[in-house]
């Protein structure tokens, strides 16, 4: 797994609840943290209600989430300057303030205490009736202060801790002002990038139309281009001025709490720093405006098209949109489409009930490719499919992620077609992550006995040899509104210990790049 | 050879669409022995279900059989009244549908359900019917079967309802279970779950059974002997055996590579080109021939009949007869 692999989303805990009543909640996702690269096909294989579509509308915010993060490298924050972080930058030396605050208050009641504890030491000595009283109400004092401090300190490396978020360990720098003022200039420079960024899209307009027509407006093109670079150009000053503010990192550190000298801590912060856009925390304009790049197909082609209008006018509604393109241009746009897509310009004019399922698929792709797309989530998108027309429509999947460089989310239970289709595989269960390596790895070589109890259900094309049927999974998947404690698929794992039932196993590395949730390995990694 | 359950033969039959009659099943002719598991496997739109609607005289209004045999047990069923084809429905010819959900009454407990086809079709009462069903729901590996007989289908889970629907046609002891995608709906583990439970039945009972399904790795799981439809039309048969080991029709061969293999490390993929035709679609000679790689003039102009190439492996092209043809000169 090379670390150079430019990452474009990364989960970060993520939660999802449903409510279904009061204080009863289906735990679709829990805690579930990973990285995807780009150009990456990255499948999700699960039974079902085992959360994986949840994650790929989470993911995409079609639900909001529960909690934990959900973090977008497609753009970087010298591209793009959500409200958040503005806000953020702002608030950077309250941050600094508060934890300080906090501290030299939890601080003084420390002193406090120290001086009750005095008090006790000297009345042990002494034992009449009353003094045990007192003694008893002094130590109860005592550890309300101590519960008191030690709240203020969690509540002083809580407001560091969200600091860091947009400044690393910076937010323990004394020239904290100066970095925000370097943010904050960088954040000028992203707005004006995002000026050029409209200009050129205005001058992409005329120029199409002029392309429509039959004759390329050259000059249009240059200014595009002019423009294009006019924002890159901001975005590289955005870029170095986050750079000078990273040059006092380390520098003048406030002893604001008694971690803050302590380097360890420092890269903590720094692990913090958010370099990609928290989706999450975007406004509705902002994530829409992700969403040119972020987008879906579904499982049922037939219910995702509308069955009254065409297919040329469902694929043009996505410039209609996104786009200010005039009618001439968002036409010509969609007819390239089709031909992309393997259809032809006459399906411009056809019904969806005129087409086949697999044909109905590739005009979902179409509307998903459209603008300039970089992550898709495919959810089940051949699963409603026939065989032969399932190749045909894998076969196109890998060709536009080739041309366009996609990444793909592909959801699915066929684990037949992700492993020939996927580079990585993250088996799911129950809302939390099983395993997760390299598509060939995860076939070879097993760990989690949920996904070996999964590759030995699939349907073999092999003929003449009997069929095993030990390791036929016994019963269903639990609920998800309550979910056995511990590991959740203890209730039917054939090495199912002690611990298993008590304990939610942690995910570790057992080898490169491959990572599993089990406590047989868990415990072996001990032992070793 | 075991006796026969079920003969079809030539079955033709048409749909009215827009007062225009089209040919969906072109001829179809196969037949199911005792004990004896056949799989239907085609693209949808081939005609598989249309197959077992008709057996089962379920056609949509405007369908119908027009010309060829259904025989159940010799019994010719074509020519029967449809009060008799009632009679004949859920007692010896029993069904299992793709969606378990639908196919059950939410409204009606299970053993309601359960019992209702046992008094009508054994003549049983009550308390016979009760004990029998809670009999097979055991066989079919339901643990608590007297508490589910209470319960409303809402209650179970997917792969519960499919095993109630089981034991729910079992009971009758039918001499024919039409399975039309039984396991489709289902996750794998639970369509491992309900093979292994057909498996287990049909030696118990000998019951043919007509599979349908699109999956090929569940027919190499459960299947005697399969039929390939294409558009209407049968394009092999055979035992599974020689149809995995060495398919003759193009088709045939198209379908196996199209299927990601999980076993297989390698695997390009490789579609069939071009689209399945429309049933509305006039396609001259074989109806495979615009998808397929080796077509020559002749499938152009000339439907290949049926030959049995090798025994009881039938199949209908003009390039396997030739081959075959040539390889028996090339010996002689």
């Amino acid at each position: 797994m090379s670390e150079e692999r430019k990452k474009i989303l990364e989960l970060k805990k993520l939660k999802k609840y449903f409510p279904v009543r009061h204080g009863v909640n289906i735990k679709a996702v829990e805690d579930v943290s990973f990285t995807i690269y780009e150009g990456e096909k990255f499948g999700v294989v699960g039974e079902s209600g085992c959360g994986k579509s949840t994650l790929g509308r989470v993911i995409l915010q079609l639900y909001p989430q529960t909690s934990g993060a959900c973090i977008y490298y497609g753009r970087t924050l010298e591209e793009m300057c959500p409200q958040y972080v503005a806000k953020e930058v702002a608030k950077l030396p309250e941050y600094q303030k508060k934890a300080s605050e906090f501290y030299q208050k939890s601080l003084a009641i420390d002193k406090k205490a120290e001086a009750l504890r005095v008090e006790l030491d000297s009345l042990s000595a002494l034992g009449t009736d009353r003094e045990v009283r007192k003694e008893a109400s002094l130590q109860k004092k005592l550890s309300e202060l101590e519960f008191q401090s030690k709240e203020l300190r969690k509540d002083a490396s809580r407001q560091l801790r969200e600091g860091s978020r947009t400044a690393g360990s910076l937010i323990l720098c004394k020239e904290l002002p100066l970095i925000q003022s370097l943010f904050s200039k960088a954040l000028k420079e992203t707005e004006a990038a995002a000026a050029c960024a409209k200009k050129q899209r205005e001058y992409e307009k005329q120029y199409e139309e002029s392309r429509v027509s039959g004759k390329p407006d050259q000059a249009m093109k240059a200014k595009m281009d002019a423009a294009h670079t006019e924002a890159e150009g901001h975005v590289e000053a955005a870029r170095k001025l986050r750079k000078q503010a990273w040059e006092y990192r380390g520098k003048d550190i406030l002893p604001i709490t008694e971690l803050t000298l302590d380097p360890e801590y420092q890269a903590k912060l720094d692990g913090n720093y958010e370099t990609g856009i928290n989706l999450g925390k975007l406004t509705r304009n902002e994530m829409r405006d992700l969403r040119r790049e972020m987008q879906m197909i579904f499982q049922d082609p037939a219910a995702s098209l509308d069955p009254r209008q065409t297919v040329g006018k469902s694929i043009e509604e996505v410039f209609v949109i996104n786009t200010d393109f005039p009618a001439d241009v968002r036409r010509e746009k969609t007819l390239e489409l089709l031909e992309k897509v393997g259809l032809k310009r006459e399906h411009y004019y056809s019904y969806p009930h005129a087409l086949s399922g697999g044909q109905k698929q590739r005009v979902g792709i179409a509307r998903a490719i459209a603008l300039d797309t970089k992550f898709v989530v495919l959810d089940e998108s051949v699963s409603a499919l026939d065989v032969s027309v399932q190749a045909q429509i894998l076969q196109l999947l890998n060709e536009l992620s080739a041309e366009k460089k996609l990444t793909y989310f592909f959801i699915t239970h066929d684990l037949g077609v992700v492993k020939h289709f996927c580079d990585r595989i993250l088996v799911m269960y129950l809302g939390s992550v099983c395993e997760l390596a390299d598509s060939k790895e995860l076939f070879h070589n097993p760990l989690h006995p949920y996904t070996d109890s999964l590759l030995a259900a699939v349907p073999r094309l092999k003929v003449g040899q009997e069929h095993s049927t030990e390791s036929v999974l016994e019963g269903d998947v639990p609920s998800a509104m309550n979910p056995p404690k511990g590991c959740p698929f203890h209730t039917r794992c054939s090495h199912c210990m002690e611990i298993c039932s008590q304990e939610k196993p942690p995910i570790v590395e057992k080898e490169p790049g491959h990572f599993v949730a089990c406590h047989l390995f868990d415990k072996k990694k001990e032992n070793v | 050879m075991g006796k026969k359950v079920l003969e079809v033969k030539d079955l033709v039959t048409t749909f009215r669409i827009d007062k225009k009659e089209y040919e969906v099943l072109r001829g179809v002719s196969f037949d199911i022995e005792e004990n004896e598991t056949l799989c239907m496997v085609g693209e949808s739109g081939c005609g598989k279900s249309v197959t077992t609607l008709a057996i089962m005289d379920l056609l949509p209004n405007n369908g119908r059989v027009v010309s060829g045999s259904i025989k159940l047990n010799g019994q010719e069923l074509t020519t029967m009244s449809s009060k008799e084809r009632n009679s004949i429905r859920g007692k010896q010819i029993g069904m299992i549908f793709q969606e378990p959900m639908t196919a059950l009454n939410p409204l009606l407990t299970i053993g309601r359900q359960m019992t209702e086809g046992l008094m009508l079709h054994q003549g049983m009462n009550k308390k016979q019917a009760h004990d029998t069903a809670v009999g097979y729901l055991e066989k079919v590996g339901i643990a608590n079967p007297e508490d589910r007989m209470k319960q409303y289908p809402f209650q179970l889970s997917g792969g519960l309802r499919q095993r109630i629907m089981i034991a729910m046609v079992m009971a009758v002891q039918p001499s024919l279970l039409i399975a039309d995608e039984p396991t489709t709906a289902l996750d794998v583990t639970i369509q491992k779950q309900v093979l292994v439970l057909l498996n287990k039945l049909k030696k118990d009972v000998s019951t043919g059974i007509l599979f349908i399904t699109h999956d090929l790795g569940v027919v190499a799981e459960i299947a005697d002997r399969v039929v390939i439809l294409y558009s209407g039309r049968k394009v092999e048969e055979g035992s599974i055996e020689t149809i995995f080991s060495h398919p003759l029709h193009p088709y045939t061969k198209g379908l196996m590579d199209a299927v990601p293999n999980v076993d297989e490390d390698d695997f390009d993929i490789r579609p069939i080109p071009g689209v399945f035709p429309n049933i509305t679609e006039e396609i001259g000679g074989c109806r495979f021939h615009p998808r397929c790689p080796y077509a020559t003039e002749r499938c152009r102009r000339e439907i290949p009949q049926e030959i049995e190439l090798e025994p009881r492996h039938f199949v209908c092209c003009h390039k396997a007869a030739e081959e075959a043809a040539q390889g028996k000169e090339e010996r002689a």
